[in-house]
């Protein structure tokens, strides 16, 4: 190969590389991310830097725990990035539910504190949601059975007890929903390979994702809330306006006027009353 | 009548005859909807809709406006039947009914008759369903069953991770209701078994019957922080480390824990049925 | 004329000239609130008519299909045949969704109508004498309404129903001695059986709706023997009723008024969705959704299940467990005392032992409607009990103080409301006094109904004041 080619070559690539990173970078924000994650794609070095200064006031300087944090040993890669991803880490009111936020945090530092995390114990890895590829009649089932019960059926989340709550699933990636499955944040229980595979998980994703924008043929869908909102629409809504029709059939006017003179029937001989029967009186 | 009647007459009818096009319209657009389209519900409420509405506006409009008003008065006649009527009617009855009054006996073999028979009709309502026998006392769980996941698998000490939660079944007995178990991991811990129960829960598995012993529905809620389980129809609240005790709620009973053991293969196995009724109480629930 | 011709042809076989006329001059009272019956008669029609539609495509039945329809995420599936059957009214036969949500909405608005219907008559003392026989119907047609609402929205064999059926169920082995029995009769066993979707079927098609027509008929016969109330006002007397007549301008109205209802049904069924069953997921005896809900006229009940602590009654190897009270005795005390009302009331009423025909303005009987203020407050928080976790959820606050809250505000509430509303009807009644007898304005002329249904004008016999 000449000089020039190898030149054309090399440039060819560097412009790969760059627009490749730029559109990482552009789409890093974005909370669409289905792709999988390179569980070496931190640094572990820069990640216990920023362990040292953001978490182990709660989660130990080695992430061994106190008083305010768990231990983070072996929750894996899954659970470091579910949390930090979602803004739950850093938590800013231990004693409540923590909640979803903008996470402090860019993607990249977010890796590299997924990278020192894991590198502290084993646990599970972020999985990849579309290897296996998720079957989604499979993942309704399964949602229906193991998730409708604290997250609905309709995925908008459900009440727990003493004021913590199954949050609405619609917010988040796939990604996401992967990890929390695997990982049991908070109340949620744990899903671990042992009790679902990968293609299970992976099916749940799926559906997840459907009831994001599920079907509605029937209209407005009312938030999929249920017989309540049903109920307050046919009574506010449905009733509500009828009655307020009758009131425009017959308007509540004062009424002073007399009876109407009209043309009275022209008068019914009287018929001679019948000896026996009574007749029908109306 | 004055002009003015006669001009909110004239608008009145053309405000009716507008309605009633619309109806029309509307209604050639249902069948476009319909036969062209192929359907489509929310065209087809709204030109329902509108269909119907022009119809109901018409005749509305032409009742307030177009009709005689009245108001018209109604006599009211006294209600009660005059006492001629009522001696009339008396009499009459008298003459079919006047005989009865001096058959007692008749009149007793009567009320046998129409009882016995009354009763005999009844007879057919118990074929809607069994005699109910011990089947709210027993489940399908027996001394070996194989515990299975709902999609028949077999559950084994690695199945859960401590923390884990799933709805479990005997072998052989998918989707029986009455059967549905909830088998949860805790840590060993964790665990604060009752006397009697030591065995029941090896490794940190711990069973419990999936029906709410308040109204029946599936608690299938395990808040694995509180390690309680709710149930969320009523939210009866269990806690599951010592042997699901009712905190709040209105269930009044703990959920029936299922003995559980490990076989030589690592797979985990009722040591026997529920030893109470699972599910809402009832009447001899406990003879 | 070819009408003249088809109406003598009738004529000489039924001789119905006299009964027809007197019928179309019935005069109707001419105010609103009056159309709140009609309301609810009309949307019984809509029932009837879309519910005759799903019938030809619905199947009971628990057999388990596979489904193979146009809704992809369920594809491949196995469900009842009933469940798969209301999924192919939904997706795949034209317009089936449409009949099946109007339906729906139709049910809901229904019983919304009974029950406003109820509280008209209730406020305004139109259950007295001579009238406690259609009321004692009213409420009966306000029990079977509700009994087809619930076999109605149980038939798809969806998740939520399902889960109804589930505490019905519970409820039914709750009463003691005959529980059990009674629930293995019904239900053909233990739960879920499966016989209970076709004798639903056969219920909410047949029975009840028979048993509904019949006894609107008897309503609307008494009302017709009887006549209308009427409220107060100019020459309008105990012994008369003043108002439109039937023919033509009541008919022209009340038909305006179907059509509108029916409107009002077909923009809510092709606009807004309802009970969309593919996302509840069929029917599974060991599954259950968070935020779970019956139909709101059934909440009531639901809130007083969430709401009783755990108490129940043990003795002697026998038990009333907790579901009872709160499930049978408190509907049944509901139901017991709106069938008692109107003799309760006469009971302490001495004025109610003589025929009312003219109403009561609700601030002329203060204790009557502070009562039935306070009983409505009652349950709408037992209404707003049955969805204590939608709440929650909703505006972040733990169940757990919700449903305590709504305990102590189930018997704070109606007190208050109770106490709030005699004041207000004493203040408003002593603002604007009730009319004694009206006199008819002078220069009027009456007409009057002869026996045998002629029309004659009277002379105003001389008044005294």
């Amino acid at each position: 190969m000449g000089m020039s080619r190898r030149l054309v070559l090399a440039s060819l690539a560097g412009v790969l590389a760059a627009g490749s990173l730029a559109i990482g970078l552009h789409t890093a924000g974005a909370t669409e991310r289905p792709g999988r994650r390179d569980a070496g794609g931190g640094n572990i070095e820069r990640g216990r830097r920023l362990f040292l200064v953001g978490c182990a006031s709660c989660h130990g300087q080695s992430g061994e725990g106190t008083a305010q944090g768990p231990d983070l040993r072996g929750v894996g890669a899954a659970s470091a990035d579910f949390q930090l991803s979602t803004g739950r880490m850093p938590n800013t009111a231990p004693d409540r539910q923590s909640v979803t936020k903008r996470s402090p945090y860019t993607r990249r530092e977010i890796d590299d504190l997924v990278a020192y995390v894991a590198s502290l114990g084993p646990g599970p890895p972020i999985p990849d949601v579309n290897d296996p590829p998720g079957d989604l009649q499979e993942g309704g089932e399964l949602y229906l059975d193991n998730c409708a019960a604290c997250h609905s059926a309709s995925g908008n989340g459900g009440a727990l007890s003493v004021g913590r709550d199954a949050p609405t699933v619609h917010g988040a990636t796939q990604v996401e929903v992967g990890e929390a499955i695997r990982t049991g944040p908070g109340n949620m229980p744990v899903f671990g390979p042992g009790t679902f595979t990968r293609q299970q998980v992976n099916s749940i994703v799926r559906y997840v994702e459907y009831l994001k924008k599920p079907e509605d043929p029937g209209g407005l869908s009312l938030g999929l809330v249920g017989p309540i909102t049903e109920g307050l629409v046919a009574i506010l809504v449905g009733l509500g306006a009828l009655m307020l029709l009758t009131r425009w059939i017959e308007p509540p006017a004062v009424r002073e006027e007399p009876p109407a003179v009209t043309a009275a029937s022209p008068t019914v001989t009287a018929e001679p009353e019948p000896a026996t029967a009574p007749e029908d009186q109306q | 009548m004055s002009d003015n009647d006669d001009v909110q007459e004239r608008k009145a009818t053309s405000r009716t005859a507008l309605a009633f096009g619309v109806t029309a319209l509307a209604s050639i657009g249902l069948a476009v909807t319909y036969f062209v389209l192929g359907g489509q519900e929310q065209l087809e409420g709204v030109l329902l809709a509108l269909a119907l509405g022009g119809l109901g506006f018409g005749f509305v409009e032409v009742a307030k406006h177009l009709l005689p008003q009245g108001p018209y008065v109604e006599e009211r006649e006294a209600l009660p039947s005059s006492d001629e009527d009522t001696a009339a009617f008396a009499a009459d009855f008298e003459r079919g009914e006047g005989w009865l009054s001096r058959r007692g006996f008749l009149l007793k073999m009567l009320g046998l008759a129409a009882g016995a028979l009354g009763v005999a009709a009844l007879f057919p309502i118990r074929s809607l369903g069994p005699s109910p026998g011990q089947s709210l006392f027993r489940t399908k769980w027996r001394r070996g069953s194989l515990v299975v996941d709902e999609q028949g698998e077999p559950v084994g000490i690695d199945t859960l991770d401590v923390g884990g939660a799933i709805t479990v079944f005997p072998q052989g007995h998918l989707e029986v209701e009455d059967s549905q178990t909830i088998l949860i991991r805790l840590s060993r811990a964790d665990v604060v078994t009752r006397p009697g129960r030591e065995l029941w829960g090896p490794e940190g598995y711990v069973g419990f019957s999936k029906v709410c012993t308040h109204a029946g529905c599936p608690v299938g809620l395990y808040q694995q922080q509180f390690k309680r389980l709710l149930c969320p129809c009523h939210q009866s609240t269990f806690t599951v480390a010592d042997g699901a005790q009712p905190v709040f709620g209105p269930a009044t009973r703990s959920l029936p824990q299922l003995p559980l053991m490990v076989d030589e293969e690592g797979m985990l196995r009722a040591r026997s049925d529920y030893t109470e009724p699972v599910g809402p109480g009832f009447w001899d629930r406990g003879t | 004329m070819i009408v003249k011709r088809i109406v003598r042809w009738f004529d000489e076989r039924l001789g119905a000239a006299r009964f027809v006329r007197t019928a179309l001059n019935k005069v109707f009272p001419d105010h609103w609130s009056f159309m709140l019956g009609e309301l609810a008669l009309y949307c019984f029609v809509i029932l009837i008519l879309t519910g005759i539609y799903l019938t030809f495509f619905f199947t009971p039945g628990t057999k388990e299909v596979v489904y193979n329809g146009s809704y992809a995420p369920l594809k491949g599936v196995s469900m009842s045949q009933a469940y798969e059957s209301v999924l192919r009214i939904s997706f795949d036969v034209r317009a089936g969704l449409v009949m099946r949500q109007i339906h729906h909405w139709s049910a809901l608005i229904f019983v919304g109508a009974i029950i406003a219907h109820l509280m008209r008559i209730f406020f305004t003392g139109a259950f007295r004498r001579p009238r406690e026989l259609n009321w004692i119907i009213g409420v009966t047609l306000l029990l079977l309404a509700i009994a087809n609402g619930f076999t109605g929205y149980s038939l798809p064999d969806d998740q939520l129903s399902g889960t109804g059926l589930r505490i019905a169920y519970s409820v039914v082995i709750s009463v003691p001695v005959v529980g059990v029995w009674s629930a293995f009769l019904i239900f053909g066993g233990e739960f879920p059986g499966n016989e209970v979707l076709t004798r639903f079927f056969v219920i909410h098609i047949l029975i009840v709706p028979a048993a509904i027509a019949v006894l609107l008929g008897a309503h609307l016969a008494l009302l017709v023997r009887q006549k209308h109330t009427q409220f107060r006002g100019p020459s309008r007397k105990e012994r008369n009723v003043v108002g439109a007549r039937l023919w033509p301008t009541f008919t022209a109205k009340t038909l305006g008024l179907f059509f509108f209802v029916f409107a009002a049904c077909a923009a809510l069924g092709g606009l807004a969705q309802i009970n969309p069953v593919w996302i509840w997921g069929p029917f599974q005896p060991a599954a259950v959704s968070a935020g779970s809900q019956p139909d709101w006229y059934v909440g009531w009940l639901e809130g007083s299940l969430r709401l009783l602590p755990g108490w129940e009654l043990r003795a002697f190897g026998h038990e009333v467990p907790n579901p009872f009270f709160s499930g049978v005795l408190l509907p049944g005390i509901t139901f017991m005392l709106l069938y008692a009302w109107p003799f309760l009331e006469s009971r302490f009423t001495k004025e109610n032992r003589e025929e009312h025909h003219l109403l009561d303005r609700p601030r002329d009987r203060p204790v009557r409607t502070a009562i039935g203020v306070a009983a409505l407050a009652f349950y709408a928080v037992l209404f707003i009990a049955g969805g204590n976790d939608v709440l929650a959820a909703r505006f972040n606050v733990s169940v757990n103080f919700v449903t305590n809250v709504l305990r102590v505000s189930l018997f704070v509430v109606p007190v208050v409301a109770g106490v709030l509303t005699y004041r207000l009807c004493k203040e408003l009644a002593a603002r604007s006094p009730t009319a004694g007898e009206p006199e008819a304005s002078p220069g009027a002329e009456l007409i009057s109904r002869t026996e045998d249904g002629g029309f004659v004008e009277v002379e105003e016999p001389a008044r005294t004041p």
